[in-house]
């Protein structure tokens, strides 16, 4: 087997994991977003497997990739990478929404790794062009990424940091967009549509490429050619399902938020197969 | 008291370029906490020219970011420049800067509990000419709700200059209320001691006591001098910290007087009047009127024709003091 294929092969491995650990700590909690996480389970395995350079030992390391999931509601698969990647103990990802926990439904900067209170929507972009702006001001490297939701881009304040990241570029500033075009109370195309998407961020100054968000060699070969443009910021389109790897949570919003019995889990674990 | 210093030949340059306004003398001490600390960045929203930046802007201009009209992209910028270690000073008009950005503010800068200065000029009915919509009247309480906020609203240029270099010393948010271009006569020495967090007596008296914050202050002073010639002794306290309260000066004037009045350009729902009331009913129930804007959208005219019909002028001060007094 090459290094590549050894390499995908382990981030499958671990955006598995994220799936179950996800339905974990919903398990311990009975109840919580499972839709958003599930679809952003490979994309987050290659960020934090692959892509960002970070220290889990020493997450306020100065010189480490910034990344901030603006979908907040995805938390669940926030702290199940966190927790793989060994930012924190395993044993977090049981106290979700746990009194006096630091893992509720939302990230909680206090966590490390966490680099911002998030979940308010059409938040993250700004405070990732920020981060960008504070690593270019200070003649650094790193660079931020930060993971959007469809939903949230019906919020204003989204297109007031993408005019503002292409206006200010060049920067090393990377959005990802889970697209899995279900939100809270129905389909985004019914909701408010977001298309034509791509050309609304290449109108707003921005170099796009899209991807299957499920299938990681395109993930990494995306994540790989960042930046996109060397002038512009990125945003990579991954195209995903909401409530990926749970056939009865896939593409529905009645799966975005839901409880979770035993029942539910262990169906749920069960569709996910045995671990490698 | 100490009357301010006037046009003397040693005062610093800064005193001169304010030209009695808090919102100049902002940017100035932004401007000249940026030549001392290359961490200090100004984050503006089309606000430049209304905070005074352009020396800064000349001094380091990769430091002095303005993201158009957009506040909330502006606090939201502003709080992740935090993160990486640089310290952020935000300036924008007083009623956008506030609630535009409001939820921002409470997530980003006082959630997160990151060192983000917030700099509001326009404040009041500054611009008063302009209509409801640019008046901010609301943002002391909106501030002061915040857990991890401290707010600051100077009473003039000088103490906006001082409020302004003490925020090097806060680890969490500020706010710092400012005027517009309307023109703040002076109330307090160019070179007074400023502390967070501690109110000035400007004026002894043991009848009644008048807490003043901002735009307030200097006919707070005015008022005092009236009563003194009926010969009522007015203490005035200029509160230029709401947030934390100098609960220690209040509870002594609450003590050592018959009452307390509170004076404000701002509604009278949950400004400087309503911090006083909130510890005073807990701590020492104590006589109180407040003075400020009532729970109404002001007409459109001159600033101080404006202070004057809503009840904000020595005039009422006094009256409040002599109607408490009995
Ligand atoms: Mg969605």
């Amino acid at each position: 087997m090459s290094n590549r294929e050894a390499l995908l092969r382990a981030l499958r491995e671990q955006a598995l994991d994220i799936r179950r650990n996800t339905w974990r700590a919903l398990h311990a909690a009975g109840s919580g977003h499972m839709g958003g996480s599930l679809s952003a389970a490979d994309l987050l395995a290659a960020l934090y497997f692959h892509h960002l350079n970070l220290r889990p030992e020493e997450p306020d390391w100065p010189e480490r990739d910034r990344f901030v999931l603006s979908k907040g509601h995805a938390n669940t698969a926030l702290g199940a990478v966190l927790a793989q990647a060994g930012f924190v103990d395993d044993g977090f990802i049981d106290t979700f929404y746990a009194y006096e926990s630091r893992f509720g439904m939302h990230p909680d900067i206090k966590v490390p790794g966490v680099e911002m209170c998030t979940g308010a929507l059409g938040h993250g972009l700004s405070v990732g062009l920020g981060m960008a702006l504070g690593s270019r001001l200070q003649g650094k490297d790193w660079r931020t990424v930060v993971m959007l939701g469809d939903g949230e881009l019906q919020e204003g304040s989204n297109w007031e940091a993408a005019m503002a990241a292409a206006h200010l570029a060049p920067l090393r500033l990377t959005a990802i967009l889970d697209y899995n075009k279900v939100q809270q109370s129905g389909h985004v195309a019914e909701m408010l549509g977001l298309e034509p998407l791509a050309d609304k961020w290449r109108a707003f100054g921005w170099s796009v490429r899209e991807c299957d968000g499920h299938d990681m060699e395109a993930i990494v070969d995306a994540l790989d050619a960042l930046p996109a443009a060397p002038d512009k910021p990125s945003l990579l389109i991954a195209h995903t399902v909401k409530g990926k790897g749970a056939s009865f949570a896939e593409d529905t919003y009645l799966w975005h938020n839901n409880l979770v019995g035993d029942e539910v889990y262990e169906k749920a674990i069960a569709e996910l197969g045995e671990p490698a | 008291m100490n009357a301010p210093k006037q046009g003397s030949g040693t005062e610093p340059a800064w005193v001169k370029a304010a030209a009695n306004q808090s919102r100049l003398a902002f940017g100035l001490a932004v401007t000249e906490l940026g030549r001392r600390d290359e961490r200090v960045v100004a984050v503006g929203a089309d606000t430049l020219d209304l905070i005074g930046l352009r020396g800064f802007i000349e001094h380091a201009p990769a430091r002095v970011i303005d993201v158009g009209i957009a506040e909330q992209n502006a606090m939201g910028v502003a709080a992740g420049l935090a993160t990486t270690g640089l310290r952020p000073f935000v300036c924008g008009y007083a009623p956008f800067i506030t609630a535009r950005s409001m939820e921002q503010i409470r997530n980003e800068v006082a959630y997160a509990d990151q060192r983000v200065v917030i700099g509001a000029a326009a404040s009041g009915v500054s611009l008063a000419v302009s209509g409801g919509t640019h008046h901010a009247l609301e943002d002391l309480a909106l501030m002061r709700s915040l857990p991890n906020m401290t707010v600051v609203v100077p009473a003039d240029s000088h103490e906006a200059w001082h409020a302004t270099l003490a925020t090097d010393d806060i680890d969490g948010p500020a706010y710092i209320r400012l005027g517009g271009r309307v023109p703040e006569p002076p109330v307090t020495p160019v070179d007074a001691p400023f502390g967070l967090g501690k109110a000035t007596c400007l004026a002894e008296g043991s009848d009644v006591a008048v807490i003043a914050c901002g735009a307030l202050v200097a006919p707070a002073v005015d008022a005092a001098k009236e009563l003194a010639e009926q010969g009522i002794g007015a203490r005035v306290l200029n509160m230029s910290t709401i947030k934390p309260l100098d609960e220690e000066a209040i509870l002594a004037a609450a003590e050592e007087t018959r009452g307390i009045v509170t004076a404000e350009e701002h509604h009278l729902t949950g400004g400087l009047g309503g911090a006083v009331a909130e510890l005073l009913a807990v701590k020492r129930p104590t006589p109180m009127r407040m003075v400020g804007m009532p729970d109404e959208f002001a007409v459109v005219g001159p600033t101080n024709r404006i202070r004057a019909r809503y009840g904000m002028s020595a005039r009422h001060i006094v009256d409040a003091c002599l109607d408490l007094l009995g």
